[in-house]
């Protein structure tokens, strides 16, 4: 880790009041604004009217950039967004794509009227590019931004803006990214907002060096053309807006749609109780090299109508795991629009004022320049949403009401595989760059009334997709040996985790050894723990068949359908590595599925026997983790509860009891519920099962609960890896139980250093209004 | 002389529509019988020969065809009512439809739906994971086989299914388009198992790249194949009998028609049918109203649909979504945009008024109905703008609540904004007919055009009382609400009237410049696939008229555009053509200068479109002249009625429409009671009763 460079605060774009910073713009930049008076006086119908065709605005600049992209990561994975904003860029309307942009197309806007409004100007016609994660408008460079500047009668009126990801910009690493890198200077060039449109026209000087510096410039040449594109819709459309309803009533509308959700998210918070609860998660490995585990740590507190988001605790950056602040941000905004606003419109720049960030300069979700951050948003930033989920469940989990928004930990990162090799199947050799797009097929996490979505794909990006095998054999020179769901890769729980997939590849078509690039998390330490006793889901697993002679085998009639079958070595991927794939070698993948609500064992049994059926679960693990026997596929429901009994022993057996472990129990009747195994009544918590109590809250600082340390496996067959192949920490399965029955409180895969926020009754002291 | 009949199945009712050269044109209606739609259908027929008064068998025996549209397949595939069927694929893939690429999560989910992630779900796989099984073979994008096909694996896998009583296997195994001789072999196995298992081979169903889609579609045939060839063979035995000579033929999805002993094995090509019909019927009136470029809206109780015709020909669509998966039908493109008259407006938690995109549904209807509904809909706001008569449409069935409508309005919108009951339900209308807009002009622009160079056709029951606001939101001028003699059963109208069209496809993938003899070679074999087809429909046709279509795309992307390849040999400079006619849509579609041909072109998809041109052209009979403009005699009443919540009540007259004559104007504000419906002509407009009984509205003329 180098020092800060001096001078690149300068780059570091935050919140700012948006009152205080339309204030110092310079006169020969006016902006339009409207009154309060105004926007209260708005009637319904002209506000709805305004506010879908605004919706419609966005929608079609949206389907323009995803339609005009060349890249697959926009046309298939749809990692992309764009948002319409006000004159100073707080968000209006946002996109439905990758919900992390929305932590940061604002910040872009903000820095640009602080720091472009004198020179170059900010005029009509404009528009600028921006790649720079700690100006924002993306979370590492490989994402752009293109925003424009709307003027109505020569005054400011709103920016419209368009971000994608781009396959690659350049740098020491395939696709931008070296896992290997140091610092920021081994990675793409980040570019603070330049003006590539000017007068309404492309600047070929600025565009040529902006594609210059990539291994694919014809795809990041016709990329930004499609942002420009968008822009240009959205624009149009603007100005149809306003000259059909007049500037003022348009901004009213905008400024109302902000303050909405801002109320509506207020009054959301105001009913629930107060309270801080904590989360710490792991990134296992820096980079290239590193046997380290990194964590990022959360204090969520709500008082009345806000949230305060504190990260203090959270480890130094480190390698190439780290995003800057607009990377937090976006992490928060994954966890928050869906669970806290799914039914609230986007108005982000509305629903940004409900919650504050407090963090440290320098930490790997705070990172300073020059900090590698290219595994920003798909390392630290989505471990804080991740985070921010488990928050928010805790919270909401009380209620079984907005438990419908609780949500086991889903699949936790982006398994990355780079292939890039050369293309022999034309006339003349090509060579080729594939991101392999599978690994968005992860699985959800389960809640409380139901299992995790198998392959339901990735949190953070709703509307990602994954290209079919035909179309990844048409453009790269693979074969595709498998892609398919892995049963036991959902967490174990009362309700399970979604399943996830894996896939194989070999090359095919080309006769040159590939160059390979990995970069995942997870593989040691879980990302996707369950919740309420739930198990985590499967850790990730890459691996090259190494020596594999897989056409030797396709002649003799066989595919093979598993890493065994390939003869060979079996070469595991570290978490960040460079390799090569040779012809012949086999690349696999597995990612990680979602984890577990509940306790396994209190799962129905025909549920258990449906998954193995559909092999969602293998019988092994419905015998050992679920305690489910099936003859025949029915469900013998005499040996299921003998054997349940037998399970539960062997916890009891192997765990540390609690020192204060008194006989007595809660009564249930009058109990409130914390979650699917805790409720308070009066100043006592206890297990929602059996009653036992578990912690007097006038006395005690934790509950009561048994402990038990072992090896990861314990979880169960989900759990593919020794954690000491990739990391020197120590990493457990910790179960925490009720002494009284038995039931699983807490089970996850962590560090044998992680600090127990469970049995912490500070999480109650509040929330069960005891005080 | 020959008449033609189309049919048209609908889940409530079933329409005739009966047509010759010489200006014949009657309809009939008859409840929809669906546990044996037949009858319905011998019903609606003997209303046709009632009108003819003579005997059906007499009527069959002069029927040169009859076309026939069903919406049965589709409900079944929307309900689950299938039986089931297994899928055999390529060893490794079986899970495609599993994993659904993600995007089964979400596709064809409004944009309420797509914010709400927690909400979503996958819970609607077409088979369980265990009557999918694997078979080992392989192979590659140029069709080589890779590992060949072992059949012992194809009996085993056949043989468990059986076993399970599965009597229909869907098979679809990786790049079969580029080589169906695994497909092809699998058949013969499974027929030499068991001859009467229906097989559906993706190669056969949908020879198109991309596994997921092709494996669904295939997969959907194979679930309605048997039920829809069962019901077929009993409608045909009942047609026989009764008399009908010519051939019976099944409505497809791309508005053309096939006979009714192919429908089955390429089912799935019928499914979307129903929808499409009014796209069709809107084709043939543009053609005698001289209209080029027409969008269509069909507004229905719960439906809000949306058609394009540019240049004559209805805008056409290769993919369809039926219950989150994408379906490979080559369709006539509708899109659903609404949800009609029994949309529901609500109070969102910030206290926004909305409307839609939730439906009241027939069940429990309109608060005014009084079926149970309490929600304020659309229909309630027009009722109590007086819009709708209190008497209810002039067809005459019930009586409408206006204070049922009042209590609901009142209860959940004016009660809490502080509105009064009149200017809640303005506001619902206007919101309604601004939303309309917005998602009109979506579609349209999307679709790469300009709504303003469109005449609008409404139809629908719902639709005419909002239509010349929605059009002039977007621009449009001249709307057009179809209401002679078959505008209640406009669809089946269109069946009747249309030529028989038939399409084939093959993906062969390549870079542009794609060789011209592989093209053009593509396009023959294409192109003796359709003439061969309309051989077999057993019609005797005018001509035979082929339409050659490669779908392009720039490297990499996902969507692709369709573009016409010209008549003649193909060569490099007609490659080269047919890329800048590629260049200049997309460009159309996504605007000037966001095309990058250095990032290379690739061919995708090959299709040959060919139209049988039927020795007819009928047309509807005329309406008497007025001989005037003034249509007073057609005045029924006046009432006090709302269009513009800034005006309030004004007394406007009411028209019957079956008093009114061609050459009549009708200034607004005004209400035209329809049997069927009931249009309002806003103030400022003018209306102008046509020569076939329509009604053309002018939305920016003052009379």
């Amino acid at each position: 880790m180098s020092m800060q460079i001096p001078g690149s605060e300068y780059f570091s774009s935050r919140p700012v009041d948006p009152a205080v910073l339309a204030s110092a713009l310079p006169a020969s930049l006016p902006v339009h604004t409207v009154t309060q008076e105004q926007i209260d006086n708005l009637d319904p119908l002209t506000y709805e009217v305004i506010r879908h065709r605004l919706w419609s605005v966005t929608e079609e600049m949206g389907e323009a950039l995803k339609r005009m992209s060349g890249s697959p990561i926009v046309t298939d994975a749809n990692d992309f967004d764009f948002a319409i904003c006000d004159e100073v860029g707080q968000e209006v309307q946002v996109g439905l794509y990758n919900t992390m942009l929305v932590g940061a197309v604002d910040l872009a806007i903000y820095w640009t009227l602080q720091h472009r409004a004198d020179n170059p100007g900010i005029r009509e016609g404009d528009m600028f590019l921006c790649n720079d994660p700690w100006v924002g408008g993306g979370l590492h460079q490989s994402d752009v931004i293109v925003f424009q500047p709307v003027f109505h009668d020569g005054k400011l009126f709103a920016w419209t803006s368009a971000i994608c990801h781009e396959p690659d910009l350049g740098g020491v690493g395939l696709g931008s990214f070296s896992p290997a890198a140091q610092d920021v200077f081994a990675e793409a060039l980040p570019t603070p907002p330049i003006k590539v449109v000017r007068d309404f026209e492309l600047q070929n000087d600025v565009a040529d060096a902006w594609v210059r510096r990539s291994r694919v410039p014809m795809l990041v040449n016709l990329d930004l053309r499609a942002k420009i594109g968008s822009n240009s819709v959205g624009r149009k459309r603007l100005v149809d807006v306003i000259e059909q309803y007049g500037a003022d009533t348009v901004k009213a509308v905008m400024k109302r749609m902000m303050a909405d959700a801002e109320s509506r998210l207020r009054r959301k918070l105001t009913a629930l109780p107060d309270g801080t609860w904590r989360a710490t998660g792991y990134q296992d490995q820096s980079h290239e090299g590193d046997r380290g585990v990194h964590k990022i740590t959360v204090a969520m507190t709500k008082t009345q109508d806000h949230l305060t988001f504190d990260f203090h605790g959270t480890d130094p950056q480190s390698g190439v795991i780290n995003c800057t602040f607009a990377g937090m941000r976006g992490g928060v905004m994954l966890a928050l629009l869906p669970i806290l606003a799914h039914d609230i419109p986007w108005s982000a720049g509305g629903l940004m004022r409900c919650f504050d960030l407090v963090a440290e300069e320098g930490t790997i979700n705070n990172a300073t320049f020059p900090a590698a951050v290219s595994r920003g948003p798909i390392g630290p930033a989505w471990l804080t949403g991740t985070l921010v989920a488990e928050c928010l469940s805790q919270l909401l989990d009380q209620s079984v009401d907005l438990g419908k928004s609780v949500q086991a930990a889903c699949c936790g990162t982006w398994d990355t595989a780079v292939v890039a090799g050369l293309d022999e199947r034309g006339e003349f050799p090509m060579p080729f760059l594939n991101v392999m797009m599978e690994p968005m097929a992860g699985g959800f996490g389960a809640r409380p009334q139901a299992d995790g979505m198998d392959t339901g794909g990735l949190f953070c990006i709703p509307m990602g997709r994954i290209p079919d095998v035909e179309m990844t054999e048409f453009l790269y020179p693979l074969l595709t040996l498998w892609r398919r769901e892995e049963p036991d890769s959902g967490g174990p729980g009362r309700q399970r985790g979604g399943v996830s997939a894996s896939v194989a590849v070999t090359l095919y078509g080309s006769n040159n050894p590939a160059g390979l690039v990995l970069a995942s998390a997870g593989k040691a330490v879980s990302q996707n723990n369950g919740l309420a006793g739930g198990y985590p889901g499967n850790t990730g697993l890459d691996a090259v068949a190494r020596g594999a002679d897989v056409h030797a085998l396709l002649k003799q009639g066989k595919v093979p359908q598993s890493l065994e079958d390939f003869g060979g070595g079996v070469e595991l991927g570290n978490c960040y590595a460079q390799s090569y794939l040779a012809p012949g070698e086999v690349l696999y993948m597995s990612w990680q599925g979602g984890g577990g609500y509940g306790d396994p064992l209190h799962r129905d049994p025909a549920a258990v026997a449906d998954d193995v059926r559909e092999q969602k679960v293998s019988p092994a693990a419905a015998l050992q983790v679920y305690g489910v026997v099936l003859y025949d596929g029915v469900v013998d429901g005499e040996e299921t509860a003998v054997l349940r009994d037998r399970l539960r022993d062997e916890r009891r057996r192997r765990s540390v009891a609690p020192e204060t472990n008194g006989a007595a129990r809660i009564a249930l009747e009058s109990a409130r519920r914390l979650d699917d195994n805790l409720v308070v009544a009066g100043n006592k918590v206890g297990c929602a099962h059996c009653g036992h109590q578990l912690a007097d809250l006038a006395t005690g600082t934790q509950l009561a609960l048994a402990v038990f340390e072992g090896p990861s496996t314990e979880a169960g067959p989900q759990i593919t890896s020794d954690p000491a192949t990739y990391v020197d920490d120590e990493i457990v399965f910790r179960q925490l139980c009720c002494p009284g029955c038995w039931t699983a409180v807490y089970s996850a895969v962590v560090p044998k250093e992680h600090a127990d926020h469970v049995s912490d009754v500070g999480r109650f002291a509040l929330a069960g209004g005891s005080q | 002389m020959a008449y033609v009949i189309g049919v048209d199945v609908g889940g409530t009712f079933t329409d005739a529509v009966l047509d010759d050269d010489a200006g014949t044109v009657v309809a009939a209606k008859a409840p929809s019988t669906p546990d044996d739609y037949s009858r319905g259908v011998m019903e609606a027929l003997a209303g046709l020969a009632e009108q003819l008064a003579e005997p059906v068998a007499e009527m069959l025996g002069k029927t040169h065809h009859v076309a026939h549209g069903t919406t049965s397949s589709l409900n079944a595939l929307v309900m689950g009512n299938v039986p089931p069927v297994g899928f055999l694929t390529t060893v490794g893939h079986r899970d495609s439809i599993f994993i659904m690429n993600v995007e089964g999560r979400y596709l064809g989910s409004s944009p309420d739906e797509l914010q709400n992630v927690l909400g979503q779900s996958k819970n609607h796989g077409l088979i369980p994971k265990r009557h999918a099984l694997e078979v080992v073979e392989r192979i590659d994008r140029d069709g080589n086989i890779v590992v060949p096909l072992d059949e012992d694996s194809v009996r085993t896998a056949v043989n468990s299914l059986l076993a399970e009583g599965i009597r229909s296997i869907a098979v679809s195994l990786l790049w079969s388009f580029k080589n169906p001789v695994h497909e092809r072999r699998i058949r013969e196995l499974i027929h030499g198992i068991d001859p009467g298992v229906f097989v559906a081979l993706s190669s056969e169903v949908s020879p198109r790249i991309r596994e997921f889609a092709r494996n669904a579609t295939t997969i959907m045939s194979s679930q309605i194949g048997p039920g829809l060839g069962e019901y077929l063979g009993v409608l045909e035995g009942r047609l026989r009998e009764q008399g009908l000579a010519g051939p019976l033929l099944v409505m497809q999805s791309n508005g053309g028609a096939i006979a009714a002993s192919e429908a089955p094995s390429t089912a799935i090509s019928t499914v979307g049918s129903v929808l499409t019909g009014g796209v069709v019927g809107a084709v043939s009136l543009g053609r005698q109203l001289a209209h080029r470029n027409i969008i269509t809206t069909d507004v229905g109780g719960t439906t809000f649909l949306v058609g394009l015709i540019v240049d004559g020909e209805p805008v056409r669509a290769s993919t369809t979504i039926i219950n989150h998966h994408p379906v490979n039908v080559p369709t006539l493109k509708v899109h659903a945009i609404g949800s009609g008259g029994g949309a529901i407006a609500w109070i969102d938690a910030g206290g926004n008024l909305q409307v839609g995109p939730r439906s009241a549904q027939s069940v429990p209807g309109p608060a005014c109905y009084d079926t149970g509904g309490t929600e304020p809909t659309n229909t309630d706001a027009n009722l109590v703008l007086g819009i709708l008569p209190e008497s209810g449409l002039l067809g005459g069935r019930k009586a409408l609540n206006v204070e049922a409508a009042r209590r609901a309005i009142r209860e959940k919108i004016a009660g809490p904004l502080g509105l009064s009951v009149e200017d809640a339900a303005a506001a619902i209308y206007a919101i309604q007919n601004a939303q309309t807009g917005d998602l009109l002009r979506k579609t349209v622009v999307e679709a790469g055009h300009d709504p303003r160079s469109f005449v609008l056709y409404a139809f629908g029951g719902a639709g005419p009382a909002y239509c010349a606001s929605y059009a002039a939101e977007v621009g449009v001028r001249e709307v057009v609400v179809p209401l002679g003699p078959v505008a209640s059963a406009f669809s089946a109208y269109g069946l009747a009237s249309s030529d028989v069209v038939l399409a084939s496809e093959l993906s062969d993938p390549g870079p542009m410049p794609f060789d011209p003899v592989r093209a053009a070679d593509n396009f023959a074999v294409l192109e003796e696939q359709v003439r061969s087809a309309l051989d077999r429909q057993g019609l005797s046709f005018e001509r035979i008229e082929c339409v050659r279509s490669l779908d392009l795309r720039y490297t990499a992307q996902l969507a692709e555009v369709s573009v016409e390849v010209p008549k003649g040999p193909l060569d490099a400079t007609m490659m080269a053509d047919t890329v800048a006619a590629f260049e200049k849509r997309y460009a159309e579609l996504y605007g000037e200068g966001t095309g990058f041909s250095a990032a290379g072109i690739q061919a995708i998809t090959f299709r040959v479109r060919g139209t049988g041109v039927l020795p007819f052209s009928p047309a509807l009979p005329k309406l008497a002249d007025a001989g005037g403009s003034d249509p007073s005699a057609a005045l029924h009443s006046t009432r006090k009625v709302c269009l513009d919540a800034r005006v309030g009540y004004v007394e406007t007259p009411i028209y019957d429409y079956r008093a009114l004559k061609a050459g009549h104007v009708i200034t607004g504000p005004a209400v035209i009671e329809v049997p069927t419906t009931t249009v309002v002509v806003p103030p400022e407009m003018t209306g102008v009763v046509d020569h076939l009984g329509n009604l053309t509205i002018d939305t920016q003329r003052r009379s």
